[in-house]
């Protein structure tokens, strides 16, 4: 009995019932639980229903998080994602200020209404991700470099409108309800948004062509273009999007702190690059997956508000992570190397 | 003594004082000498002294000075035997040439001693000691240089730099310009003074890259510079100076191994030619004893065997495929016609320009003048190709053709994924189906279509690039080297794929360097020289292989 259970579960790990990434999900899937477990255990009042609903709404990385898989299973980075959150809570904000509710500079912005506010806001969002895609299918320079180069560009607008601080006067009541509005317990209209954004990228790269042709790209550039398919489109689209994610996270995080402020998401791109990739999403493309990203992102939540109840200082915070996504990383590696033997 | 057998010069004293070794039974001549430099130091002598005492020695026939001994080398690839017990020797300070068809073995022979492979079996005996090498740099280190095709200097250093790449000299971690550079600069500068060593190599012509490397590989002191199609790119001049430069080479005490399909090449520079078929050691002799360039190649496509071709019915239709006055930097002025049902070939050596053409007509590179499908101007990328109804097998299969680490599943229905989705979403049961369905129809070999590519056998990888273009069902099919690398029983199979197609009505454009499977599957054949159409033949009992051969080696 037990000797037939062994075999069946050895002959899973050897990929004959099992894909590569169902198998990498399901172990950071353990990952996730053990940690929780740990830090149950360990943490003072972790274990507490307030705490880990917080923990699920803190979820931020998770929307930019989806682009930046995306991206990552065709091949390519994003980092300029922390840079377009700031950009979309400034602008966001400027947009739908009251004209001069106030009598200094920062008090007053355009007055256009809410919705078309946000509309604008997201259209020049999508415009940094075309600038990526220009500089990076077109001209074809290495996407680290450009996006590197649009988030110090979308921050730098953040801060020339916001002057270096924030607009948080004279904004429309509506402003902070996106962020807020509560349905049932922590169950408000950023977590909602957040789930349905998350459910429609689940289908995007499970059930769609457009999905389907990520992987291809991800996984061959040259054989994808010699079998017709539309790679300088795909790619232009999938960075468009990724400013878009990154443009609604924005505007959420502004919504919820009711204030435009230019330093918002900063270091955002690096943390969404981090949970991708412990959700197992190869940096070499080809491979990877939006359900390994949300649970990576869960593993780094829970670390970080460990070690924060913890009383860590923030300095050791930041070894902690480290340290975790580098074993992360190897034990990846470590598993589908013996895995594919 | 008598004064008439007293040695006269230097070189005759060292033949006299090796002789007298020899009888003495300190040098064994029936087995191997030890090196030029080893005998030099024992005798007191200068190395071009004995050098020109064993070349004397050696047309006397009283020793044998092989610098390269091979013994019952094999070397087995998955299916494949690519080397079949090849045993051959190379002597000292000559130019041996290496002949053969694509797929003959010389280049797995080539990567053995280079130290890209290893062997399977046999033994190899540089300078009379055993060799091995599991890299290029240590077989380089062991005395075996290797100027390949793809030249290894650095385009951003100069060339001094480019000369001590590697062997540089350092001294509390500075670069210090030593004696070992200078005499690598003097090398150089006796091998092509036009060459300035604070040049940037970027600005250099490739022959002069080439000198570069030469020149490299003969100041490290190697035995043995292999050259593999060393004149590819090279113009007229520049292969004639080049030339010039083996020649010096062999003065310098290096051995060069010339691998060239240029027949010509072969008589103008050769000492030896070895030439091998299908994995096999076929013939070692002087080039002085080959009599032409139908002899070599008599030798290098023996009496091969393969299904004979039966003449078919093509029906008088229209052209489906109209390619007129196409011309890209390797390619001149190519104009031909396809019909529904035909399949053409295209036979020519590396560097031809087949793919050039299979990727021209594919739309995956841009060119001028014009081709017509179905009467309409083709667009000139391949989505627009495969949307008209033309789709290709690529000549990298595992860089261009498919997709490693995805599944069987993800790989087939690429072309045409409109088929196995609706509205934009992927039906996976329709996905499963069409893989199920051609894994069974081709034979593939798999465990489940859940495998990922890079599991299987070459023959099976270039079976799903097939299913890959069978699933987008267009009208023509390209295929460049679609047997490359694969075994007979997977080519056999893909051969009958390929008449199944043609019975059905579809266009096949078949470009291929071998030329058994051109002439067992094609209904006309082109030859391509050098980028340009020499010749059309309409395939039958008549065809002088011989004569293609000749044609495709640049002959008239």
């Amino acid at each position: 009995m037990m000797h037939t259970l062994i075999t069946e579960v050895r002959q899973k790990a050897n990929g004959k019932g099992m894909s590569n990434l169902s198998f990498i999900t399901l172990a950071m899937f353990g990952v996730l639980v053990a940690v929780f477990g740990v830090a149950s255990l360990l943490v003072p009042r972790f274990f507490d229903i307030n705490n880990v609903s917080n923990l699920i709404a803190q979820q931020a990385d998770i929307i930019i998080g989806i682009g930046v898989t995306f991206l990552m299973i065709s091949g390519y980075f994003d980092l300029s994602v922390g840079g377009i959150i700031a950009m979309a809570a400034v602008l966001s904000a400027y947009f739908s200020q009251a004209p001069s509710a106030a009598s200094f500079e920062l008090g007053s912005g355009l007055g256009i209404p809410y919705g078309l506010a946000l509309v604008l806001t997201l259209i020049c969002c999508v415009g940094i991700g075309a600038i990526n895609a220009f500089f990076i299918v077109k001209m074809k320079i290495a996407s680290v470099i450009v996006t590197l180069g649009t988030l110090a560009f979308s921050r730098g607008i953040a801060m020339i409108v916001a002057q270096g601080d924030q607009r948080n006067t004279g904004l429309p009541p509506i402003f902070k309800e996106c962020g807020s509005f509560t349905f049932v317990g922590t169950l408000n209209l950023a977590v909602l948004i957040m789930i349905v954004l998350l459910i429609g990228a689940l289908i995007v790269e499970k059930k769609t062509v457009f999905g389907r042709r990520m992987y291809q790209i991800g996984a061959n550039q040259t054989a994808a273009r010699l079998s017709g398919v539309k790679v300088d489109r795909e790619l232009s689209l999938l960075y468009m999007l990724s400013a878009l994610l990154g443009g609604i996270s924005g505007i959420v995080m502004a919504s919820k702190f009711n204030s435009g402020n230019c330093a918002l998401g900063t270091g955002y791109e690096f943390d969404a690059l981090v949970v991708t990739v412990l959700g197992g999403t190869s940096v070499f493309g080809g491979f990877g997956s939006v359900a390994g990203m949300v649970i990576g992102a869960f593993i780094l939540g829970i670390l970080s508000t460990s070690v924060n109840m913890l009383g860590f200082p923030p300095s050791l915070q930041m070894l902690v992570r480290a340290l975790v996504i580098i074993v992360a990383i190897l034990a990846q590696r470590f598993a589908l190397d013996r895995r594919n033997v | 003594m008598d004064h008439k057998i007293r040695p006269q010069t230097v070189a005759e004293a060292v033949i006299e004082r090796i002789l007298a070794e020899i009888s003495a039974g300190q040098l064994q001549p029936d087995q191997r000498l030890p090196p030029q430099r080893e005998i030099a130091r024992r005798l007191g002598v200068s190395n071009s002294s004995v050098r020109e005492a064993l070349q004397s020695l050696q047309t006397m026939g009283v020793v044998d000075d092989y610098v390269l001994e091979i013994r019952n080398l094999v070397k087995d690839f998955p299916g494949v035997r690519a080397v079949d017990d090849v045993s051959f020797n190379v002597r000292r300070n000559t130019v041996h040439c290496l002949v053969g068809e694509n797929g003959a073995g010389k280049s797995t022979l080539i990567k053995i001693l280079t130290g890209a492979y290893l062997r399977t079996s046999g033994t190899i005996l540089l300078n009379g000691t055993e060799y091995v090498a599991y890299n290029p740099r240590e077989a380089r280190q062991k005395g075996i240089a290797t100027l390949f095709q793809e030249l290894n200097v650095v385009d951003q250093l100069t060339v001094e730099d480019n000369l001590t790449l590697g062997v540089e000299d350092v001294k509390f971690g500075f670069l210090t310009k030593s004696r070992k550079i200078r005499q690598m600069l003097e090398v150089l500068r006796s091998i092509e003074p036009s060459i300035e060593p604070k040049q940037k190599v970027g600005k250099l012509s490739v022959a002069k890259k080439q000198i570069v490397e030469i020149a490299k590989a003969a100041a490290s002191e190697a035995d043995i510079i292999i050259m593999d199609e060393p004149t590819a790119a090279l113009s007229e001049g520049e292969i004639k100076r080049l030339f010039r430069i083996i020649r010096g080479l062999k003065e310098k005490n290096v051995t060069v191994i010339y691998i060239s399909h240029r027949l010509d090449e072969i008589f103008e520079i050769g000492d030896v030619v070895t030439v091998m078929r299908d994995g096999k050691h076929i013939a070692t002799k002087p080039v002085a004893e080959v009599k032409d360039r139908a002899e070599l190649i008599k030798m290098m496509i023996g009496k091969a065997v393969f299904e004979q071709y039966v003449p078919r019915e093509i029906g008088a239709e229209a052209a489906l495929l109209e390619v007129r006055h196409l011309t890209t930097d390797k390619l001149h002025d190519i104009s031909f016609a396809v019909r529904p049902g035909e399949i053409v070939g295209f036979y020519g050596l590396v560097g031809a320009g087949k793919t050039e053409l299979a990727r021209a007509i594919f739309g995956a590179d841009r060119y001028s003048g014009e081709i017509y499908f179905k009467n309409r101007k083709l667009a000139c990328h391949p989505a627009g190709a495969i949307e008209a109804g033309i789709a290709l097998v690529p000549e990298e299969r595992r860089t261009q053709g498919l997709f490693p680490i995805l599944t069987i599943r993800d790989n087939i229905p690429v072309m045409s994924m409109a088929k196995v989705a609706c509205g934009g979403f992927v039906d996976s049961a329709k996905e499963r189906e069409a893989a199920e369905q051609f894994v069974k129809a081709l034979n593939i070999v798999t465990s489940s279509i859940e495998k990922q590519m890079f599991k299987l056998s070459g023959g099976n990888q270039q079976k799903v690039v097939f299913s890959k273009c069978l699933f987008a069902d267009t009208d023509l099919l390209i295929l460049d080297e679609p047997t490359r690398g694969i075994d007979v029983g997977a080519k056999s199979e893909i051969y009958s794929i390929i008449r199944e197609l043609a019975a059905q009505g579809k266009a096949i454009v078949f470009f291929s360097s071998e030329l058994p499977e051109i002439l067992n599957s094609c209904d006309r054949i082109f030859l391509l020289y050098d980028g340009r159409l020499k010749a059309e033949i309409q395939n039958g009992p008549h065809v002088d292989s011989e004569k293609i051969i000749h044609i495709v080696t640049g002959g008239e």
